[in-house]
């Protein structure tokens, strides 16, 4: 879902459009410059079926890798072949446990990436507007960034024990961090000369933030959310494997204990294949709400 | 014109710029000692080699940036902060990447002093008449980013005349056009800075291009500045009559004051490529 170049994303993507290259000044101004999103259809298409081509391979070489290990350690409970999970998974969503679990830690998702979002986003732009905030702030945020949530775990256990809280409270702590410091970096790396371009329009400061820094932070915010989703898909697992009576995490945790692994399997691919496509639902919504920044996108 | 004993629309008195680099704390003089009352109603060119302070001087009279020493006064007021009364097009456009042709080219209108008094059709007429003066009809929808760098800085010369100030900043304002649009928007910046119109009904302009041609059609005077630091090395009057026509280009008046400027920077322009 998120690769470590993604991971280490530090600055913010620069608006394409200001930094314009030298040679492209020289351009007709009557003619429109093709961006890199401007080739032509065919050659998508193109690209798009050697992708489509490429990762059915990959996938194909994975499974029959999978397969020959399976046949070759030759115990169905620890490694079950492709099939049985196939089989597996099959069963479990005709039965609509497939469904419920994903519907609940989707759910468990959504809601704790709003509350990070609604908690993270104001005091981002605080810290990146208002150095003084930053510097009461920061320390308490560095101190606590490098515990992991899933380390707060045990101690959520005891205060809000298994039940609904305790993956809500895990999933926020995890998001709040990616989603403030890609904030204030957003706000930080806004240019500043679209600031002084609006205040010799005699555009004032609360338009200033409203109608500039804002839309200008916004690419980075949204980076920020998806790199806490990718950090919360993966702690949600451990957190309701341990702390919920639902779930997915509490699927394979249940699974397990029956030692029916063909299924644990099962919602082991369900958790990659939900993940994926939630990625691609919020690289939807990053691309409606900040078109403009198509090419600094994250792949 | 430099002559009326009316208070000066702009006064620069000894300002210099000085830069301290962050992490080692080496100065740089961007601009030492400047000196230089405008005149309203004044159109004037500053030409001069790259790094040599045009831009620093400019951005200080937009109020961006303050002088290290020095005053700028406008209308006899220091100058403290910028204001709509003095629009800026920036040498980099700097427009704003999520906004659409139409939608930068209103943004002061829309959010800024200048159109606090006006109707939404108003602002929104005003909008489509630049967008048509600037030859952009037809790409009101699109995005900085699908446009060419001379569209860009149509939609930057746009944004600036719909807010309407009374002093035009302009830091290279036609660097990236075509010659032929080039010499179309020359002659539509002085009917629009007031060229036609009498002498105190003109804005204020100050003019900042690389083309020693374009100062001697648009300027009532030519500021030449050097660099290392970037000072005045002499001020021009362009004594040709306006309006201009084209024809003003084949005289032998207007060869003779480019050959006067190119003159005054040619050692420097070498010593730079060398
Ligand atoms: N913000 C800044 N910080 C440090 N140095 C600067 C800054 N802005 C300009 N300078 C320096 O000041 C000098 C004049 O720059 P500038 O005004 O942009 O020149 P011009 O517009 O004539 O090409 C250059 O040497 C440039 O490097
Ligand atoms: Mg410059």
């Amino acid at each position: 879902m998120s690769s470590a170049a993604e991971r280490q994303h530090a600055g913010p993507p620069q608006p394409s459009s200001l930094q314009t290259p030298v040679l492209q000044r020289e351009l007709d101004a009557t003619h429109t410059w093709q961006g890199p999103g401007g080739a032509k259809p065919s050659q998508i298409t193109r690209w798009m079926s050697k992708r489509g081509v490429i990762a059915i391979r990959s996938f194909v070489i994975f499974i029959a890798l999978w397969w020959l290990l399976a046949l070759w350690v030759n115990r169905p409970v620890q490694l079950p072949s492709p099939l049985r999970v196939a089989i597996a998974l099959g069963g479990l969503i005709a039965a609509g446990e497939v469904s419920e679990n994903a519907l609940i830690s989707v759910s468990r998702l959504g809601i704790s990436l709003v509350i990070a979002a609604v908690l993270a986003i104001p005091l981002g732009f605080l810290m990146g507007l208002r150095r003084e905030a930053e510097a009461i702030i920061d320390p308490v945020v560095e101190l606590l960034r490098p515990i992991s949530g899933i380390a707060w775990i045990p101690l959520a256990l005891f205060i809000f024990g298994v039940g609904d809280i305790l993956p809500l409270f895990i999933l926020v702590y995890v998001a709040f961090f990616q989603i403030l410091l890609n904030t204030i970096a957003g706000v930080r790396n806004v240019d500043q000369r679209l600031i002084a371009a609006a205040r010799t329009m005699g555009v004032g400061r609360w338009a200033v933030l409203r109608y500039v820094i804002i839309p200008a932070a916004l690419p980075t915010v949204m980076v920020g959310i998806r790199l806490a989703f990718a950090a919360a898909w993966a702690a949600i697992i451990a957190a309701e494997l341990i702390g919920a009576p639902s779930g997915l995490g509490f699927a394979i945790e249940w699974y397990r204990e029956l030692l029916m692994s063909p299924k644990v399997f099962a919602f082991l691919v369900v958790i990659g294949i939900v993940g994926y496509f939630a990625d691609l639902a919020l690289r939807a919504l990053q691309r409606w709400l900040t078109p403009w920044a198509q090419g600094t996108e994250l792949a | 014109m430099a002559t009326t004993n009316r208070a000066p629309k702009l006064k620069l008195s000894n300002v210099s710029k000085e830069f301290t680099a962050p992490g080692t704390g080496q100065r740089t003089v961007a601009v030492a000692d400047v000196s230089l009352e405008i005149q309203s109603g004044e159109f004037i060119c500053v030409v001069g080699p790259s790094g040599c302070g045009k831009s620093t001087v400019l951005n200080m009279v937009a109020g961006l940036a303050e002088p290290s020493s020095g005053t700028i006064e406008k209308d006899g007021v220091p100058i403290t902060g910028p204001g709509a009364d003095r629009g800026v097009m920036f040498q980099d456009y700097a427009l704003f990447p999520w906004l659409n042709v139409r939608d930068n080219i209103g943004f002061g209108l829309r959010h800024g002093t200048p159109g606090k008094e006006l109707s939404r059709s108003t602002r929104e007429e005003r909008v489509g008449h630049y967008i048509e003066l600037v030859g952009l009809a037809g790409s009101e929808n699109k995005y900085p980013h699908q446009l060419s760098g001379g569209m860009r800085q149509r939609v930057a010369l746009a944004r600036l005349l719909a807010n309407g100030p009374d002093i035009l900043l302009l830091d290279e304002p036609l660097g990236a056009l075509d010659a032929q649009t080039r010499l179309i928007l020359q002659v539509e910046l002085l009917r629009i800075w007031g060229e036609t119109a009498p002498a105190e009904q003109r804005k204020t302009a100050i003019f900042i291009t690389h083309d020693i041609e374009e100062t001697v059609f648009l300027a009532d005077r030519v500021v030449v500045m050097s660099t290392h630091p970037g000072r005045v090395k002499a001020v021009l009057p362009v004594d040709l009559p306006r309006p201009r026509e084209e024809t003003i280009r084949a005289e032998p008046r207007f060869g003779h004051l480019a050959e006067e400027i190119w003159g005054l920077i040619r050692d420097e322009a070498y010593r730079a490529i060398a």
